[in-house]
């Protein structure tokens, strides 16, 4: 079982997510970010960089997360941030589309482009279902787990532009899930963790 | 570090994409300072003549927790603060840990405006619905301190909103959801309660007791 990591920056979701009881087998260790320089990531496979984190301090210490990937770890970046924090994922800008389910013929758009993958065997794509609040046009060669049919990526494994391997996705379930909306969202953790955890990567 | 500023509001940013638009509100607003979250250990908010301290859901809690007595101190001095957001941190007079709400049906969300003037005008429906979506106002609450003045309520009686003026020497308002004074974009009743909020902290701040002593 892999050793998860957390970036964690105080905030309620972040708190409630990550100290879940259902969730606690998953989690190692909540990394306080203001802390990061101090503590070394030797000790963890696994680190999550979550949505709605205070940005300018991650991007302070990214050159030690960087160590940490380019050491053959695994790097897992969620939710809706546009930074250029990992290289190549061409992040574009979609305005985020809440209420689909409400209109006739409701579609989400989410398609699973590689549905055989790994992950799969621990969620759905409707446990993937909500909304997103961007796409990416990778520049690397990656696999791409699931896309909005006739645009880009919105969760991809990136195994080729560091030493090590990004999970990029521009869902935000921590988020939700920590601040008791949306309920996909805990479906999704409930699998995604889990996989992190055990799953092929 | 020691700064005098005319601003009236202190706005902390948090950081999170989700705050940039406040952030950007606060930026272009005279009356208002913003202040990195990571910075307010350092900062002399005692002696920087603020009235109003504005803090959002995305706040470093951890942090707050530890500048406790300086926002207690801040209120003592017959200042405001607003914190809108999850509580799970002992760090407001007062106030208790959130309790999120069981949901069986989306009526649950319905939000009771009850008579305040910071949502005078403003629609139940307004609110509680986005796009035709409940849920984005409040799914729960904060139990409320002796006395407080309670302003809105979930369907269930819930108390999303309080005001508190006896835990400190000054007054706290507590609001179990998004940074209220960011309802000010919307084209519907809900974009009236940023600039009825600002027009009630002046009020409130006009009225504290502790200043005629002061003078």
């Amino acid at each position: 079982m892999r050793k998860i990591a957390v970036l964690y920056a105080g905030s309620s979701h972040q708190y409630r997510s990550f100290t879940e009881p259902k969730y606690q087998p998953y989690i190692a260790q909540l990394l306080y970010l203001p802390k990061l320089a101090s503590i070394d990531l030797n000790a963890f496979d696994v680190l999550i960089v979550p949505s709605q984190i205070h940005q300018e301090m991650v991007t302070m210490h990214m050159e030690q997360i960087h160590a940490f990937l380019n050491s053959g770890r695994i790097v897992v970046a969620l939710g809706a941030q546009h930074q250029s924090w990992f290289e190549g994922h061409h992040w574009e800008f979609r305005p985020t589309n809440f209420w689909w389910w409400r209109e006739p013929e409701a579609k989400s758009g989410l398609v699973l482009s590689k549905p055989e993958h790994d992950l799969f065997r621990y969620i759905t794509l409707e446990d993937a279902t909500w909304h997103y609040h961007g796409v990416f046009f990778p520049r690397h060669e990656v696999e791409s787990l699931i896309e909005i049919e006739n645009d880009g990526s919105i969760m991809y494994i990136d195994k080729t532009s560091t030493s090590g391997t990004l999970v990029l996705t521009t869902l935000d379930p921590e988020y939700h899930f920590g601040s008791y909306f949306m309920p996909a969202t805990e479906r999704f953790l409930d699998g995604f963790l889990p996989w992190l955890a055990n799953g092929q990567i | 570090m020691s700064v005098h500023t005319a601003a009236d509001f202190l706005l902390l940013d948090s950081g999170a994409s989700f705050s940039e638009q406040i952030v950007r509100d606060g930026a272009s607003d005279p009356s208002t300072l913003v202040l990195d979250q990571y910075e307010f250990a350092t900062y002399d908010l005692l002696g920087a003549a603020h009235r109003f301290l504005i803090i959002d859901e995305f706040i470093d809690q951890e942090l707050m927790l530890e500048q406790k007595e300086k926002i207690e101190a801040f209120l003592n001095q017959g200042n405001i603060l607003v914190f809108s957001g999850h509580l799970f941190r002992p760090w407001i007079p007062g106030a208790a840990p959130f309790v999120p709400k069981t949901i069986y049906n989306h009526l649950d969300y319905t939000i009771q405006v009850l008579d305040h003037s910071i949502f005078a005008g403003v629609q139940s429906e307004d609110i509680t619905y986005n796009k035709g979506v409940a849920g984005f106002f409040a799914r729960g609450h904060h139990p409320i301190p002796e006395g407080a003045e309670v302003i809105l309520r979930l369907a269930g009686d819930e108390p999303i909103t309080y005001i508190d003026r006896l835990s400190t020497q000054g007054t706290i308002l507590v609001h179990a959801g998004r940074n209220l004074l960011r309802y000010r974009h919307e084209n519907n009743s809900a974009g009236r309660i940023g600039e009825q909020l600002r027009r009630f902290l002046y009020e409130e701040y006009d009225a504290m007791p502790i200043r005629s002593v002061r003078i």
